[in-house]
Parts: C-alpha cells; structure tokens; sequence
C-alpha cells in the first residue's frame, strides 16, 4: 500500500446501478435489478439526466464476456493510470442522475466504445463552455439523436452509432448524486474515497450571506444636479 | 403518487425548507399531521410593521403617524384573541419600528411591486418552490425583504439568505437582493452575497424534505425518525407543546 493503491475489492457499496448505451444499436438501457435478475429496460427515447461531468473519470476499462468489468481511472484532470493489461481499452465512466420520467435515479455510465466516446466527448465540450456562465451548477442532457459512423477494416464493414447528447439545462447538484472515488479508481485507497467524498459542488466553505450595508440607489438626476 | 401528493404539499417554500432545516418535527406535525400552527405575537408584529410600511411606500406624502396607526389596526385585529402575555411588549415596538423602516426605504420611492408572487422549478422535485417578496423597485433594478426585530443583526441571517436568493433567481440576476433588518432603534440594510450557493443549499433542502417524505406514508412513522428539541421557539406555543408530548413523549 506504499504506493497508496488498493488491489482489494471496494465491497458492495461500490455497486452502483446502470444505464448503458449501446453503440451498436444507437439505444441506451437502463439495467434494473429484477428478482435477482438483469432486465433491461430501453430509455433511449426518454433519456434525461444530470452528468456529473466534475467527476467525470476517464482511463481504461476491460469488460470481460461474462465477468465484472475492471476499471483503471482517474478523475478529469488527475494523473491518469497506466493500462492494466491487453484487454483494457480506454474508456470513460460518469454518473448521471436521471429524470423521474427515466427512471428517477442514480447510474453509472461507462464505455469502451469510440463512438459512444465521441458523442460524451461533445458533451463535455458543451459542459465546459457553459460552465463559466452557471457556477456550481451541473448540465442536462437529453439524448437528442444517434448517428451511425461506419468503418472498414480487415475488408469489414462496420456501422456503430454515436449518442448526440442536447445540453437543455443546468440545475444545482442532486442530492443524491455524490461522487465517491472508487477503491479500484487510480491511487484510491477505501479509506481515502471516504475522505474524499463530495456530496456538493461549490468552495470549500460555508458561503457568506452578506455584511455589507447599502443604501438606496441615487436618482440619476440627483447625480447630475 | 408523489411523497407531497401523499401528504397533501402542493409546493414548498423558503419558510417550511428553514422549518424542515431547523426543526424537523415541527415541519412534520404541520406538514404531515396538518397540526395547527398558532402564530405568536411577534410575527404578528412582522406583519403589522410590514402593512404599516408598505402604506408609508405607497403613499409618500402619509404622515408616519398615519403608517403607524395602520400597524396598530391590523396588530390589534390579528392579536384580537390572543391572550399571550408577549402581545404587550410587540405591541409597544411597533411605532418605532415603522418610523425606523421609513426612514430607511422611504427613499427609494415608491415599490413597483408589493408581495410579489415568486414561483421556481427545482429539476427532480414534484412540486414547485414558491415563496412572496415584500417590496421590488423593478425601474432600481432593487428588491427589499423586510424583517422585523428587537436587534439588529451584524449580517443577513442564513434562513434569510435562502428565502431572498430565491427572489433573486426568479425576479433576474440583475437585481440587487437585499434584507432590510429594522428594531425600534436601529435599521440596517444589507445586500445578498453568493445567491447561487443559498439558492443551492435550498433546492438541497427541498430535494432531501422530498427523499426523507418518501419513506413512508405514515406520519408516525416519519415521526419517530426525529426528536424535537422541546426549548426551541417552534414548540412554545401551549397547544403545540401538548401535541409534541403526545406524539413524541419528550
């Protein structure tokens, strides 16, 4: 642990449902848990939800057939890890806060996938140029459209479709959409995701309510007179 | 069905987000058990020096005598059955009160608007925010929250702060927000600082009332998931402190 990483599993408090788009179809999912089952539920028309783009962590993520996925991030901005292993591709991973007519909750978003990536790419592009103007506030997005890509390779002939998210609003923090670093995020340690752990955007401080006396406005008039 | 269609909440505002913050179970007896909630001689007064004010605004030429009789009218109409040995004492505050508040926004001129109706949508709460301003100059680009007191406050108190931010957010960025804090002795007007971080904190508070009604339609059992702290001004009223021992039995 000198190097401050955790190789351990971060526990079931890491478990954080999930909608998941999929590339191939241009669809995005909500996957709910169901009697012990997986059920997935098509939101792709309705989708709208809060991204949490300050905490957007990118980095590379493997998805082994029929296994956990295994993650190597860091947070936007930070340092980011070395690649675990052959099977990991970059990716990103945020988590959204979907509207109640979606299904209301928290979810994690994670892919591999270039045009998925693209498309979370635009996003951000339109996150940060609005961001100056709306302090402390996150974006909204809808899922406007999906626009298929085709490339070739190896004489195929391959078609994935790239989410087209519409930045619609910005809105203060969820409550419920607190970021915790992850035990298998890049130089996490469990004991640091818990001090860590941010549950508002904003300074670190409480916000001053005001001290400063003022008086009534001077007419324009009275200025010149 | 929402968690405020069960209990019956069409909306929120600034002063049941402030309840909820400070005195959980007080909002639960109002909100959730629909409990009375006698209001007390001093926010009585708030409302008479308010009325008393707002005629002297209005009509810049009233003599303040005229204000003050307009506050003694409505405080003795409002107090009327009251046997509450405070009224005396809210009573006697009130001339100097309305004398002192003229003084202080007299000039600024007459208020385009008085207890103006504010309405704003919080993105994942069912119901919507709303809350009433007491005076906007719209062509000074000002609006004025008045409150009444024994002191004055060296700053804009933080339930105060929440309330006005959500005046600012819906009535433009480019009004200057401010609380007007007037006692029989002294006034003291000051401007709102960081009105997104007290709007935020009170879309917060809305967001968390709406996830804490959630967890169950019944009132008890909400009830038994806080304690009232049975000093605090929300349960000194006799009826209301009968009903906390009741329901809590503290």
């Amino acid at each position: 642990m000198a190097i401050g990483i955790n190789y351990e599993s971060g526990g079931s408090d890491d478990i954080i449902p999930i909608v998941k788009y999929d590339a191939k179809a241009g669809r995005m999912f909500r996957r709910d848990r169901v009697n012990g089952d997986n059920e997935q539920v098509d939101i792709t028309r309705s989708f709208k939800a809060v991204f949490d783009f300050e905490n957007l962590e990118t980095g590379h993520i493997a998805f082994p057939v029929g296994g956990a996925p295994d993650f190597a991030l860091a947070r936007i901005g930070d340092r980011a890890p070395e690649k675990p292993s052959a099977d990991h591709r970059q990716g990103a991973r945020i988590l959204v806060k979907l509207t109640k007519d979606c299904g209301g909750d928290v979810r994690e978003l994670a892919s591999t996938a270039k045009a998925f990536l693209r498309g979370l790419d635009a996003a951000h592009d339109a996150y940060e140029a609005g961001m100056a103007a709306n302090p402390g506030k996150l974006p909204v997005y809808i899922l406007k459209d999906t626009v298929p890509i085709t490339s070739e390779g190896g004489g195929n002939k391959t078609t994935n479709y790239s989410p087209v998210f519409e930045l619609t609003s910005w809105v203060a923090r969820p409550s419920d959409l607190t970021y915790i670093p992850r035990a298998k995020s890049a130089g996490i340690t469990a004991s640091a995701a818990a001090a860590t752990a941010t549950t508002h955007a904003g300074s670190s401080t409480p916000p001053a309510t005001g001290s400063s006396r003022v008086s009534a406005p001077v007419d324009a008039e009275e200025d010149f007179g | 069905m929402s968690p405020f269609e069960r209990y019956g909440i069409a909306h929120l505002s600034p002063s049941s987000c402030n309840t909820f913050s400070a005195a959980p179970a007080a909002f639960i007896l109002q909100k959730c058990m629909k409990r009375s909630n006698p209001v007390g001689p001093a926010a009585h007064r708030g409302t008479s020096v308010e009325t008393g004010i707002a005629h002297g605004l209005q009509y810049p030429h009233a003599p303040v005598e005229e204000c003050i009789s307009k506050a003694l009218e409505q405080f003795n109409t409002l107090c009327a059955l009251s046997i509450d040995s405070r009224a005396d004492k809210e009573r006697s505050a009130i001339p100097e009160m309305v004398k002192t508040g003229l003084v202080e926004l007299r000039p600024y001129g007459i208020p385009s608007s008085i207890q103006g109706h504010v309405s704003h949508e919080v993105e994942g709460l069912s119901v919507p925010l709303i809350g009433y301003y007491d005076f906007e100059w719209a062509h000074k680009n000002v609006l004025i929250d008045l409150k009444t007191s024994h002191t004055v406050p060296s700053k804009i108190k933080l339930p105060h702060a929440r309330k006005v931010s959500l005046y600012k957010a819906v009535r433009g960025d480019h009004l200057s927000a401010r609380i007007t804090y007037c006692a029989p002795k002294k006034v003291a007007t000051y401007e709102l600082e960081n009105y997104r971080e007290h709007l935020s904190a009170l879309e917060r508070i809305c967001l968390t009332i709406q996830k804490f009604l959630s967890l169950s339609d019944d009132p008890l059992e909400l009830a038994s998931l806080v304690v009232p702290d049975v000093d605090s001004f929300y349960y000194a009223d006799a009826v209301t402190r009968q009903e906390v021992y009741q329901i809590w039995g503290v």
